[in-house]
Formats: C-alpha cells, sequence, structure tokens
C-alpha cells in the first residue's frame, strides 16, 4: 500500500522514472527482435550458401572424386555433389520447360560443364574456402570457382554492429534508467526519513523499511515494461512487414515462443532495475 | 544490564566525544547523566542502541557485544531499548493511538496483539482519551507522553530518555518525571540524559557526570552539581 502511495506522492518524478524506463525496455525488446530476426536470416541464408566448381571438360573422374573428398572433410562445409554434364544440362531443361518465355536452341553438344556444388555450414567461411579453391584453376581438375558470398557478409556485419552498438547503447539506457529510478526513490525516502528513523529506533528490521521502496520501484519497473511491451506489439505488424521488404528473403515472423520469452525478458529486466535502483537508493539511509 | 568497558569515541576529525568511559549499570537501576553540551551524554546514549560504534572499548548492553551485532541483530537490540527524545519524534500524520501502534507493527506485530498492547501503554501514560488526537492537537507534555508509550510498547529492558522534559515547562516536567520513575520502579532500567538541576536533586539517583568525554564523577543518590 505505502509502495503505491510513495508513487503518487510525487507523480512528475514518478512519471519521469517510468517514462525513461518504458525507453530503454522498448529499445531493449527492439534490439532483442532485432538480434533475432537477423541471427534467423544468417541461419536461412547460410543454408543456402553455395559455392560451385566447374569442372574442367578434361579432368579425369578419379581426380573430381578426390577433390570432392577432399573439400567434404572441410568442418565448415555441410554437403558436396557431383553434378554431371548431363545433369547440369537434364536441370536446364528442367527450368526450359516451366519458363515460356526461355527457349533453349537445339544444341547438339553439351556446353555446360561439370560441376561441384558445395554447400556450407559456415556461411563466413566460404569467403577462405573459396581462395583456396581458387588455386586449384588451371591444374587440371577446376577451371573456375562461383561464390557469392556478399549477402551473408553484409547480413554479418549488420548482426556485429547491431550487438555491438545495441549492447552499447543498452548499457547506457540501463545507467540513466537505474539512475532516474535511484533518484525517485531517493524523493521517496527523503519524504519519509522521519518515519524510517522512528522504524529503526524502535527496531524494525532493514527489510520491513526497505520493501515499500522495492515495491515502488518495481512499480515503476513494472508500468515500464507493460508500455513498452504495448507499444512493441502495436509496432510489431508495421515493422514486420518494413523489415520483410528492407531484407526481402527473410522469415521475419516470430512465434508465440519468442514472445512469450521476449514478455519475460523485458518484465525480468524491469523487475531488477526498479528492485535494484531502489535497493541502492535506501542503502544509503540503512547504513548505521 | 549495561556495562562500557574502558570506552572510547574519537571523531575522524580528531575529537574525542568520550574518553576511558567505564560504567556498570545494574538491571533496574535509574542512572542520570549530567554534563553541559557537548560533555559525550548524547554519544553514549548512541552508542548503546548501535546508531554509532565505540572506536576502542567495549559496550555491553543485556549481556551482549554490540560491536559484535550482526545487522538483524541490531534491530532485535532496539526493541530491547525504549528512547525518548527531547523533540518527541512523533509522526505528525498519525494519531496517538496509531503513533504507538507503529512500533509494534513495523516489529512485526498484528491485530488483536497490537490492539492489546497498545491500549495497556495508553492507559499507562494516561492517554487513553487522547488516542485519537493528531500530535498537533497535544500539549508538549501529552507528546512527550506518547513518545514514552511508544518506547515502552514492545516492553523492552531498558528506557533511554534523552533530555526528556528539555522542551517542556516545570509542571510538566514534572508529570512526566514521574511517569518515568513508576516505569523505573515496574523494573525497567532508566538512562536519562538532563540539565534539569532541579529533577536530578528531588529525586536522589545514582548520578553520572560527564565533562569532556571522562566520567568525572559518579555517585549513588547524587546531586546535579558536586
Amino acid at each position: 500500500m505505502s509502495a503505491v502511495h510513495g508513487f503518487m506522492r510525487n507523480p512528475a518524478m514518478s512519471i519521469a522514472s517510468t517514462f525513461t524506463v518504458t525507453l530503454m525496455l522498448t529499445l531493449f525488446a527492439f534490439f532483442m527482435t532485432a538480434d533475432r530476426g537477423l541471427q534467423a536470416a544468417v541461419a536461412v541464408l547460410e543454408g543456402k550458401v553455395e559455392l560451385a566448381l566447374f569442372i574442367d571438360d578434361g579432368a579425369k573422374v578419379s581426380d573430381i572424386l578426390a577433390l570432392k573428398s577432399r573439400i567434404e572433410a572441410d568442418p565448415a562445409v555441410a554437403r558436396v555433389d557431383y553434378v554431371t554434364k548431363e545433369q547440369a544440362l537434364q536441370r536446364l531443361q528442367d527450368v526450359a520447360a516451366k519458363r515460356p518465355d526461355f527457349t533453349l536452341a537445339d544444341i547438339s553438344t553439351n556446353p555446360l560443364p561439370a560441376s561441384l556444388e558445395i554447400k556450407m555450414a559456415e556461411a563466413r567461411q566460404a569467403k577462405t574456402l573459396a581462395e583456396q579453391l581458387r588455386a586449384e584453376i588451371g591444374k587440371g581438375v577446376v577451371y573456375d570457382v562461383i561464390d557469392n558470398p556478399q549477402v551473408v557478409d553484409q547480413l554479418l556485419t549488420i548482426t556485429r554492429v547491431l550487438s555491438v552498438g545495441g549492447i552499447a547503447i543498452l548499457v547506457m539506457m540501463l545507467f540513466v534508467a537505474l539512475f532516474v529510478i535511484v533518484n525517485t526513490i531517493r524523493i521517496a525516502v527523503h519524504a519519509r526519513r522521519d518515519e524510517i528513523e522512528i522504524m529503526k529506533l524502535v527496531g524494525a528490521s532493514d527489510w520491513f523499511v526497505r520493501w515499500p521502496f522495492i515495491l515502488e520501484g518495481m512499480i515503476v519497473g513494472t508500468l515500464g515494461a507493460v508500455i513498452s511491451l504495448a507499444v512493441l506489439f502495436a509496432a510489431a505488424g508495421p515493422v514486420t512487414s518494413v523489415m520483410v521488404d528492407f531484407l526481402d528473403v527473410l522469415p521475419v515472423s516470430f512465434g508465440p515462443q519468442f514472445a512469450a520469452e521476449l514478455i519475460g525478458t523485458v518484465f525480468g529486466v524491469a523487475l531488477l532495475v526498479g528492485a535494484g535502483g531502489a535497493t541502492l537508493s535506501v542503502r544509503a539511509h540503512l547504513a548505521k | 544490564m549495561i556495562t562500557l568497558d574502558d570506552v572510547s569515541k574519537r571523531y575522524p576529525n580528531g575529537t574525542y566525544a568520550l574518553r576511558d568511559v567505564d560504567l556498570h549499570i545494574e538491571p533496574g537501576d535509574f542512572v542520570f547523566l549530567v554534563g553541559s553540551s557537548g560533555a559525550g551524554k548524547s554519544t553514549l546514549i548512541r552508542l548503546l542502541i548501535r546508531e554509532e560504534l565505540a572506536s576502542t572499548g567495549r559496550v555491553m548492553v543485556d549481556g551482549g557485544d554490540v560491536s559484535r551485532l550482526s545487522r538483524g541483530n541490531v534491530s532485535k537490540l532496539r526493541r530491547k531499548i525504549g528512547v525518548v527524545f527531547q523533540d518527541f519524534k512523533l509522526l505528525p500524520t498519525k494519531t496517538v493511538a496509531e503513533n504507538v501502534a507503529f512500533a509494534l507493527i513495523v516489529t512485526g506485530h498484528e491485530g488483536r496483539v497490537v490492539r492489546e498492547e497498545t491500549d495497556r501503554v495508553l492507559s499507562l501514560v494516561g492517554l487513553s482519551q487522547r488516542r485519537d488526537h493528531f500530535p498537533d492537537q497535544l500539549s508538549g507534555g501529552e507528546q512527550q507522553r506518547t513518545a514514552i508509550a511508544r518506547a515502552l510498547v514492545n516492553r523492552p529492558r531498558i528506557l533511554i530518555a534523552d533530555e526528556p522534559t528539555g522542551n517542556l515547562d516545570p509542571v510538566t516536567s514534572w508529570e512526566i518525571i514521574k511517569l518515568l520513575t513508576r516505569v523505573n520502579e515496574l523494573g525497567t532500567t532508566m538512562v536519562m540524559a538532563t540539565h534539569n538541576a532541579e529533577i536530578v536533586n528531588a529525586l536522589r539517583r545514582r548520578v553520572v557526570h560527564l565533562d569532556h568525554g571522562r566520567v568525572v564523577r559518579d555517585e549513588r543518590e547524587g546531586l546535579y552539581a558536586a
């Protein structure tokens, strides 16, 4: 009860600190969501990344298979498929069959090279592997290496910037929120300093004195969490469609499990910040 | 009940508030602390309720060394000691009964116990009729009696009064002193810091005289001045 009274006693300060906490939590939730989305995107793209090795028409099958098993031994590689000249042609014909605007000229010889298609387990290694394989060009087996890992590279950069920058901003916000809560509660403590003095004089335990203020801090935190989650869920639809447009391929949609996780984490952070800030500001008065 | 063993209190700026104080107070004693302002009376009281710690020496209250108390046990110590101040320290937004009950509620008592004990001490100090008044509707003597009721409601073994009559006129002062002597007769150890020579001289109780932090006189049935 006295915690609610405390919150009401200084509405301007309470609203200010609730607002700050809301802002902090909204940013926190945003980073958490964005980070999760990008992680999903990276995972999806990683599964798609392929290097293609075009094989010289004159290469011996035994050499090709030796190269294949060498590549397969790399832990960054998920799978290597050997596509023969005939299979490559067959694929092209399949594609053509589905596209009425695309007709194949009658070809008597097969101009397509055989290839090794490499699926990466770790997309970030694709570049390195491509470099290694390029060294094979001209030795009789490989005649070209095709890699296209730029998308993944960019995505990884975004993820890295986002997590480093995000953490930095979050830590700053956390301090601001903590600072504001500490001061709000300090004002509440100050308003009740006579009461606290008498409580301690007649032998109230530290916890008895501390609890109402910690509750007040937790009320501030909870209000902040509720508001920021409301904002977040209201914005979720539009933001998702923007994200999908922006990143094109990404399946950015979150299930109820992520929503639960998000709500839990946001409330957890809110309560911790509220209770922690309050504990800090009461501590000075309990020191004796 | 209370033992100070070679106690000194030195403040960070180097001044001594108490110096080499040895003092032993038996259960049921009534002790006046006298001496000019700054002689160390209030410091001694603050050491007893562990608002401060002695720089050297040992302060024993009710068989325990107060400097060794854990945080939790400090609050238990304070329940054994009732404290009354010159400025009463009542909460202005609470009635007489609520001010008294407050001391029980914050030490974890509930419902019936709070009501019964509050009624008991209010009738002891003669304020049953005034129970629903607020402090600013009371006279100084009534406010001090409320404070005494609050100090007594946890049934302390020791009652410490720091200038309890400092803000009161002579007639009211005598009412308060009579009340405190009665509390003492009921078995509570009494320690009272005072400047009121008339009262000390009339009561002829033990007098401990502090001067510049030292005990310069300790007499049974003493007078305010030697």
